[in-house]
């Protein structure tokens, strides 16, 4: 269909072309030599490669799943899930967000080159509670917040929801600088044709989902980042998800359920939220929903968050690790009760995060989360099993999770 | 990216000069000189026009918003920068760019959809059944724009700034028609969304809309010339503080004038797109769609890119 530009055109090439059909000008195994096999997910997998023509650095390469329809991989449109991430990726360019190289699209497949990043929240995360938890320093803590804010600060003042704002999807480059990875979910806020809620039900993995969400808003905001981005900051803290809920699945009529035990665990810590602090509480959808939580005698007079704070902070580990996070001290509070805000209007914004006292206060702020460290984190692991890049069957990569919002079953009309 | 035009590809990857891009058709003529003899084509803005004809046609068989409209038609206009026209299956790539455009602004439409729409569209079999080719032709498209599939639309300034320029709703929406039209010009190309929405007020206000709208008013396009100049030319001498309190279009000039004067909006810019913009009204009466079509029509059909 498409004839290559070049050889040129010659007289009797005429109606040939069509057999020829599209080419990548560049090949993947041409440009990189790819030395393991990092992670899968319901998009496809992810590779660690190196360059082949002294391209410095080291990368990694996001494999979109072809689509197959019988044994055979066809275009059948590319979903719009990575129609975003590629769109975006392209255009975002700021020292927190990962650094897209470039985009390869050969034999069916999408190849998106990034820059590769040894670590990732998740994994630092993990590495603190072996073999018995030992909190995550203090300018650590503070370093790696500065920067997650830093960059979604950049992500929100272009118009970007990450929307998916987890530990595992927060890398860490060996340098220590933070960078705001996986856009797979991300999409602009600025001109949404349909309401943000139409396109994709089922945003942000449910232990970070904002609490407006949880109660059925249709209208969500970069707020709903922000409260991501408190449940991680917790997180670094006590090395656990501060609200580990169980998700509830959707049922077979497709209809999302409200996620009780997840608020629930909210109203654990943070109370019930009020219509006094958050007059638009009413009006959500789900709002009836919170009279039937459960609540203990604790949390009935409000928040404890303070309490959860400060015990946390104080908590000496089992080993005899001296550090602890209690120099994070009051600001460090503040600043968390100030992203866990209920009211989304009232949250705190990535702008004034970063104008927070916590960052002024006390050590100044580096540009690498490790400064100072004696130790160094596990190197992220990558497995030999799946050296070939080019291999069109991806076992074990079952299509599940997030409904694929490029295919609405009904045609949408404006 | 609305925050940062600036910063964004569209301008740093995708704006050229009159000459940049006069040069780079000419390269790509040259390079299928055989090609482009053996099938001679209308004038680029003929082809601009019929182009942009069948993606409206398709954008309303699907129910698509103006703006991921425009986004298609800057599609197509970027990717025929990179690639001869004669090499592709315009009506595959205009189907194309509707899929990719809907995607990107958050209007998705199944690719099947597409396809049964363009089949229904452009019988004759210009147009294959086989979606796996609308699939393959994204492929392509994206990857002659670098994935920088973010575009930058005026319809934004235009928004921001009607209040400020106190425009009657006749006038916004004699702007907005024509920031629509400008989409079959080179305007995109050449210049930032911005300008192109204080170009489409200016003639809004000098072309004063009334019920005939805009297509009668290009009968008059050398009295909008005209009229235009002088509105800008008064921009460069602006007069502050004119006395009268009247609210009609002519007050509504000076105060754009004045505005312009004030500002660092490139207005030579604006002079180049109210002239372009013009000379496309002036051409749009020349313009034979059924010529245009059997030109395109006849090297699809004989280089078998229709299969």
């Amino acid at each position: 269909m498409f004839p290559l530009r070049r050889p040129p055109f010659h007289p009797t090439d005429r109606g040939v072309g069509h057999n020829v059909g599209y080419q990548s000008k560049v090949r993947v195994i041409d440009r990189y030599k790819v030395i393991g096999f990092i992670s899968s997910g319901t998009y496809g997998r992810v590779y660690k490669a190196v360059g082949r023509h002294g391209q410095p650095g080291e990368f990694a390469i996001k494999k979109f799943k072809p689509d197959k329809e019988g044994e055979q991989i066809q275009y059948t449109g590319i979903s719009q899930s990575a129609v975003r991430e590629m769109a975006l990726c392209s255009e975002l360019s700021h020292v927190n967000v990962i650094k897209l190289v470039e985009i390869i699209l050969e034999d069916k497949c999408i190849f998106m080159v990034f820059e590769y990043a040894e670590h990732d929240l998740l994994q630092i995360i993990h590495h603190h509670t072996q073999p018995a938890r030992h909190p995550i320093p203090p300018a650590t803590v503070k370093s790696i917040m500065f920067q997650l804010l830093n960059g979604c600060q950049y992500l929100h003042s272009n118009w970007v929801l990450h929307r998916d704002l987890k530990p595992a999807n927060i890398m860490v480059t060996s340098a220590g600088e933070v960078r705001i990875g996986d856009l797979g979910l991300a999409r602009l806020f600025n001109k949404p044709l349909h309401s943000l809620f139409s396109g994709d039900k089922v945003v942000v993995t449910i232990w970070y989902r904002a609490p407006e969400l949880l109660l059925g808003s249709r209208h969500y905001t970069p707020a709903i980042d922000m409260w991501a981005i408190g449940c991680i900051f917790a997180e670094l803290l006590s090395l656990r998800p501060i609200f580990k809920g169980e998700e509830a699945k959707m049922d077979s009529k497709k209809t999302v359920p409200f996620q009780r035990n997840q608020m629930q665990k909210i109203v654990e810590i943070m109370g019930l939220p009020s219509k006094n602090t958050w007059p638009n509480l009413v009006s959500m959808p789900e709002y009836s929903q919170l009279s039937t939580l459960s609540l203990s005698s604790h949390n009935k007079n409000g928040s404890s968050l303070e309490k959860w704070y400060y015990s946390t902070i104080n908590s000496h580990s089992g080993t005899s690790v001296p550090t602890s996070n209690a120099s994070l001290g009051a600001e460090g509070y503040k600043l968390l009760a100030a992203l866990l805000e209920y009211d989304p209007e009232k949250r705190l914004t990535a702008q004034a995060a970063l104008q927070h006292p916590f960052f002024s206060t006390g050590d100044k702020v580096s540009n690498n989360c490790f400064e100072g460290m004696k130790t160094e984190y596990p190197h992220r692991r990558v497995s030999q099993d799946d050296n070939d890049i080019r291999t069109s069957s991806l076992p074990g990569t079952k299509r599940s999770g997030l409904p694929d919002d490029s295919r609405p079953t009904k045609r949408i009309k404006e | 990216m609305a925050a940062s035009y600036w910063e964004s590809s569209q301008r740093r990857f995708w704006t050229f000069s009159r000459e940049q891009l006069d040069n780079i058709r000419q390269k790509l003529e040259e390079e299928d000189q055989n090609l482009v003899q053996s099938y001679p084509l209308p004038e680029l803005r003929h082809l601009s026009f019929y182009f942009n004809q069948q993606i409206a046609r398709l954008g309303k068989r699907l129910g698509v918003r103006q703006q991921a409209m425009a986004t298609a038609q800057l599609y197509l206009r970027r990717f025929y920068t990179k690639v001869e026209i004669r090499r592709t299956n315009p009506y595959l790539v205009i189907a194309t760019a509707v899929y990719l455009a809907c995607k990107m602004e958050e209007c998705p439409h199944h690719i099947r959809l597409v396809v049964s729409e363009g089949r229904t569209l452009w019988p004759g079999n210009f147009f294959s059944s086989d979606t796996s080719k609308l699939g393959e032709c994204e492929f392509f498209l994206i990857s002659e724009m670098s994935s920088q599939m973010i575009v930058h639309h005026p319809y934004r300034t235009l928004t921001s700034l009607q209040g400020n320029f106190s425009l009657t709703q006749e006038e916004s929406a004699l702007a907005w028609s024509i920031i629509n039209d400008h989409y079959m010009t080179d305007l995109p190309l050449l210049y930032a969304p911005h300008i192109i929405a204080v170009m489409a007020i200016l003639l809004a206000l000098v072309l004063r809309p009334n019920t005939t709208g805009i297509q009668s008013a290009s009968n008059s396009a050398s009295n909008i010339a005209t009229a235009a100049q002088a509105a800008l030319n008064s921009a460069s001498q602006p007069r502050p503080g004119t006395g009268d309190r009247q609210s009609g279009p002519r007050t509504k000039v000076q105060k754009l004038a004045n505005w312009l004067a004030e500002s660092n909006i490139d207005i030579e810019g604006i002079v180049n797109c109210t002239q372009e913009m013009i000379s496309f009204y002036e051409f749009q009466e020349q313009y034979n769609e059924k010529h245009t079509r059997e030109q395109i029509n006849r090297f699809v059909k004989a280089r078998g890119l229709d299969k």
